[in-house]
């Protein structure tokens, strides 16, 4: 399925990932590998309440033990900043979550460290503890943290929308963090014009990243004044703008260089190294603090859990007209980073509303702090969205596709945070559902199985990012960004540089250098950076292409206009007999005494619009009615990716965001007792899809040009995760008939619905 | 992740190694599937691990109507070794403990004695009229199942109890033997499993045995189940098996109490079919 997109040499076509040797043999070194003179290593003392006031810290017995070398409290740490849970790496008077880092104890060896923390004794005054997002929002709740926490947010970063003064009509406690309304017209109004409703209450849960790497970081301190930080991080730049805030330290004075990265999915944006940095500059030596899975768990920055009411209605004819939603954001302990304000650009779906009206809460629970985890709001927005369009396709007697085909939302239409639409390949997408051979076989199937059909989208993002594009002495290319490769974009960045220059990929290196000499970067995430960096890198690769060609003319005695770029030769167009290799250039202009300047191309851009891009899963499940147990049958993906620069990738994202969907969607749960305690804090009693539960995921990739991505490019990394969940929930209710309205749909659920007596 | 500080000793009798017992929260370390992650943990932080490894437990004999399981015997030793008349359910279920890692290491009679009550080799025990053979400084005693398994993780064995053997009744020619269980999908533990043993002359049911693992304290039998089958020579209706499960010590909420009933039907019906089969 392509649109008009134009095919390049060595663009569009599949290459392994530049670095999937190293990591398949072992040979990557990540932040925990590289040996450091000197090094301390860090243990934590984790909270075991969920909600306390700190009495007393009595680390007198720790410090005893041979080889602690200190034994550190938040009073202990050069903390400048104030507010939110970056200021507050370790807990002062009052601990608002089970798993909040309390102690830090740094020791010679990792025993020693592990030693002291158990030997260190901290005196709590319990507190009344609210997990249920529902109760804290309730006026006579119990305050959830009795200090304040206003604090920094990343909402801009994946996109913010709906206004904070906007008085709420309802009367709540003062736990609500955030209180955002969205609306279009009158919703009340729209829905009496309706010929059928639907309407639910919707709930999802807290899910954890699971980068296979935990949290990991090493700091140690520079004279006179500064801080060098090597960790497992997605945003250098974020990292070192927050340890400079933290700290008070000068940016240019905090260096921080990014290991290659072993996971991250929206978890690693600076959770540790506020600590970790803390712990140098306190002993003054580096110290090393690598997160045991068991703190990875129970000190995490997951996704937050949701209460979605939804009610949308149509006329006969399947027109969508009015949409209304109140949502509850479990902002957990620190609502600094509860993705309130995503929720209006995502509850809509990709549809066109006549009359909306959206209330958005952000409520402090005693659960975690919440942090990003790949398209943040979009899978839960979509469970509940995708679930009524569903019910109300079957109410209409109207064909799903044909449904959500009349509805599509139309580039120059407005969304709910008042942007516009630009072109999202959404119909494209319900075509290449339309025609799988799946979707025809959808009514034809045995009792007990079901195939279902979901569509989510993310918004992606821009941001400004930079690139140096350097002609080398023998002819080959660097790229340095101050980019993480989080996803393959290193290989897909050197195919834009080859492409553009006119080298094949192989001579291109990309060289992900530190914040002291990178060119500007912002985070890597929020599907930015192919549609970012990689236009970046276009015009960086441009620039050194025109510097090239100039040099070249001198050399060629011909005007740069008549030269041409092949194959690693600069060769007259007219005269293809006149051509002279890059490499020798190279060598000339970076010679010793050479009159003509090196070729160093460089760009700094920021994309005019975003560029969404929609998902569609269609999706065949087995379900065992005796014990609850799903099974996928089949598993079919559909994405608009703009243009396929590099197919292979692009496939791979679909596959890895699928599969985290079915952990959205059957498994995954950090479940809380009522006194806060973590139920599932390990991969013992933490499910994650695996291979035995994982199908074949069918990929198709629908490509309708962004105006302004790199070739036409979107950003593609989030929306691959949307749809599945609610793809899986459409397919369990064609299989049986009853919907499911909570996330997980673990086996136990399920069997209660279906014993349940249908409303 | 780095356990507590401790001793380590490796003896190569079982004389010296009831001896090396007699020191103070010493502890048998066998595969350390269950033990080493508590001791990673800190929850669990013995003063003295004793690794049986050098004594030579590791075969599987068939005494003719007995099957004796060596204590250092692995699950995955265990699913290849062939010796006749190991009992069908009781391979099933050291097929399902884990995954391969963790059957490569882990053992029988470690699972046994550790007692926890959602072993999956335990349902298998039970049915299979198992029991273990006990190495003390007092000499050597054969304790049944219903004699060893007290409670939660809680067995009759002394301090210097070491279990040498597992012992289960041999399967017959006339027998079919089934293990059938719901994991936990992150733990691999049953939420409820069924070891079901059924014996037949011809087509009539001349003996049943069940064994439920995951719903209570300790691995436990049926009795009332295996009674139904023998007298109706048929694998009792959903319902019927409910009730029958009902007067149990189940200890668990009735989602898993339904899962035991599944388990229970579906293993029964595959042991039935078996010993069918086997029959003609």
């Amino acid at each position: 399925m392509s649109v008009d997109v134009e095919r390049r040499e060595g663009i569009g076509v599949s290459r392994p990932r530049t670095d999937a040797i190293k990591k398949l043999t072992g040979a990557s070194s990540y932040a925990s590998d590289r040996e450091f003179v000197g090094l301390l290593h860090a243990r934590l003392v984790l909270s075991p309440y969920a909600h306390a006031r700190i009495l007393g810290i009595d680390g007198s017995s720790a410090i005893a033990i041979a080889g602690v070398r200190a034994v550190l409290t938040a009073a202990d740490l050069p903390i400048k900043g104030e507010g939110g849970r970056w200021n507050e790496p370790l807990a002062r008077e009052e601990v608002v979550f089970a798993g909040q880092p309390v102690v830090l104890v740094v020791a010679e060896s990792e025993a020693a460290a592990a030693d002291g923390a158990e030997a260190v004794v901290v005196d709590y005054d319990e507190l009344p503890v609210v997990v249920d997002v529902e109760a804290a929002l309730r006026p006579d709740s119990p305050l959830t943290r009795l200090g304040a926490d206003t604090g920094e947010s990343d909402a801009e970063m994946h996109g913010a929308a709906g206004s904070a003064e906007t008085p709420a009509d309802e009367d709540v406690s003062a736990n609500v963090s955030d209180s955002r309304l969205l609306r279009n017209g009158d919703a009340d109004a729209g829905f009496a014009g309706c010929d059928e409703i639907v309407e639910g209450q919707f709930r999802t849960s807290w899910v954890h990243q699971t980068h296979l790497e935990p949290q990991v970081a090493v700091a140690w301190p520079t004279a006179p004044d500064g801080v060098s930080i090597y960790t497992s991080t997605q945003g250098i730049f974020f990292v070192r703008d927050i340890v400079s805030r933290v700290y008070g330290i000068e940016p240019a004075n905090v260096v921080v260089e990014g290991a290659t990265l072993g996971g991250g999915f929206g978890a690693k944006i600076g959770l540790v190294e506020p600590l970790v940095v803390g712990a140098a500059l306190a002993v003054g030596r580096p110290v090393r603090l690598a997160f045991t899975r068991t703190e990875d768990f129970a000190a995490a920055n997951p996704a937050p859990a949701f209460v979605i009411d939804l009610k949308i209605g149509a006329r006969s004819d399947g027109t969508f007209v009015a949409l209304r939603s109140r949502v509850l954001v479990d902002g957990g302990a620190f609502a600094d980073s509860a993705p309130t304000a995503l929720v209006g650009g995502r509850v809509s779906g990709p549809y066109r509303w006549q009359d909306w009206h959206v209330q958005v809460y952000g409520v402090r629970t005693n659960r975690f702090g919440p942090g990003a985890y790949r398209g943040p709001t979009a899978t839960q927005c979509a469970f509940a969205l995708e679930t009524l369009v569903d019910e109300l396709a079957a109410k209409l007697d109207i064909d799903p596709l044909e449904l959500r085909r009349m509805n599509a939302a139309g580039p120059g239409e407005e969304r709910f945070d008042g942007s516009s639409w630009p072109p999202i390949g959404f119909t494209e997408t319900l075509d290449a559902i339309e025609q799988h051979p799946l979707w025809a076989r959808r009514r034809d199937l045995p009792p007990n199985e079901g195939v279902g059909f979901a569509t989510g989208f993310f918004p992606g993002g821009k941001m400004g990012a930079g690139a140096v594009c350097r002609l080398d002495t023998d002819g080959g290319l660097t790229v340095v960004t101050g980019y993480v490769d989080m996803t393959g974009t290193e290989t897909t960045v050197a195919s834009i540089a080859a492409d553009t220059f006119g080298v094949p990929a192989e001579r291109v290196r990309v060289v992900a250098s530190s914040s002291a000499g990178a060119p500007i970067s912002g985070v890597t995430g929020g599907s930015m950076v192919t549609y970012c960096l990689g236009l970046a890198t276009a015009r960086a690769a441009e620039d050194a292409r025109t510097q090239l060609l100039d040099r070249a003319s001198r050399w060629l005695k011909a005007d740069a206009s008549e030269l041409d770029v092949e194959d690693g030769e600069v060769l007259v167009t007219a005269e293809p007999d006149r051509r002279v290799a890059v490499a020798d250039i190279a060598a000339r202009v970076n010679g010793f005494g050479s009159s003509s300047a090196p070729v160093e191309g460089h760009a700094i851009v920021i994309p005019p619009e975003i560029a969404p891009s929609v998902a569609a899963a269609l999706i065949h499940v087995r379900v065992d009615p005796d014990t609850g147990r799903v099974e996928i049958v089949d598993w079919v993906a559909a994405q608009d990716v703009g243009h396929a620069l590099n197919p292979a990738l692009c496939e791979g994202q679909m596959r890895g965001g699928a599969t985290q969907s079915l952990g959205y969607a059957l498994f995954e749960e950090l479940a809380h007792d009522e006194d806060g305690r973590l139920l599932s804090g390990s991969l013992l009693n933490y499910t994650v899809p695996r291979f035995d539960t994982t199908p074949e995921i069918e990929t198709i990739l629908v490509e309708v040009p962004s105006a302004h991505g790199p070739l036409g490019a979107k950003g593609i990394g989030e929306s691959a995760i949307v749809p599945g969940a609610a793809a899986i929930a459409n397919a369990i209710a064609a299989a049986t008939g009853r919907r499911p309205r909570h996330l997980p749909i673990t086996p136990e659920r399920l069997w209660r619905l279906l014993q349940s007596t249908p409303a | 992740v780095i356990p507590a500080e401790l001793d380590y000793a490796r003896p190569e009798t079982v004389e010296a190694t009831l001896e090396a017992l007699a020191t103070p929260d010493a502890r048998v370390l066998a595969g350390g599937q269950s033990l080493l992650p508590m001791m990673k943990l800190r929850l669990a932080r013995p003063a003295l691990l004793v690794d049986i490894a050098a004594l030579q437990l590791d075969e599987v004999w068939n005494t003719g109507d007995v099957v004796e399981i060596g204590a250092c015997v692995t699950y995955d030793q265990l699913l290849r070794d062939g010796t006749s008349g190991v009992p069908r359910a009781l391979l099933e279920s050291a097929g399902s403990v884990g995954d391969l890692q963790v059957r490569n290491r882990g053992t029988v009679a470690g699972a046994i004695a550790h007692a926890d009550p959602s072993s999956d080799v335990a349902a298998a025990f039970v049915a299979h009229g198992g029991r273990v053979r006990v190495a003390s400084p007092e000499g050597s005693r054969e304790v049944s199942a219903e004699d060893l398994l007290l409670g939660v993780f809680t067995t009759s064995l002394g301090p210097q109890d070491l279990v040498t053997h597992v012992l289960v009744d041999a399967e017959r020619e006339s027998d079919g033997s089934a293990y059938v269980a719901f994991e936990d999908r992150a733990s691999g533990y049953p939420l409820a499993g069924a070891a079901a043993l059924v014996r037949v002359e011809g087509p009539r049911v001349t003996a049943c045995a069940l064994g439920l693992t995951g719903v209570g304290a300790t691995a436990l039998r049926a009795p009332a189940i295996e009674s139904a089958v023998v007298e109706s020579g048929n694998v009792p209706e959903p319902d019927a098996i409910s009730a029958a499960l009902a007067p149990l010590p189940l200890d668990v909420d009735d989602y898993r109490t339904h899962l035991a009933a599944v388990a229970t039907r579906r293993a029964l019906t595959e042991a039935y079919t078996r010993a069918l089969r086997s029959e003609t």
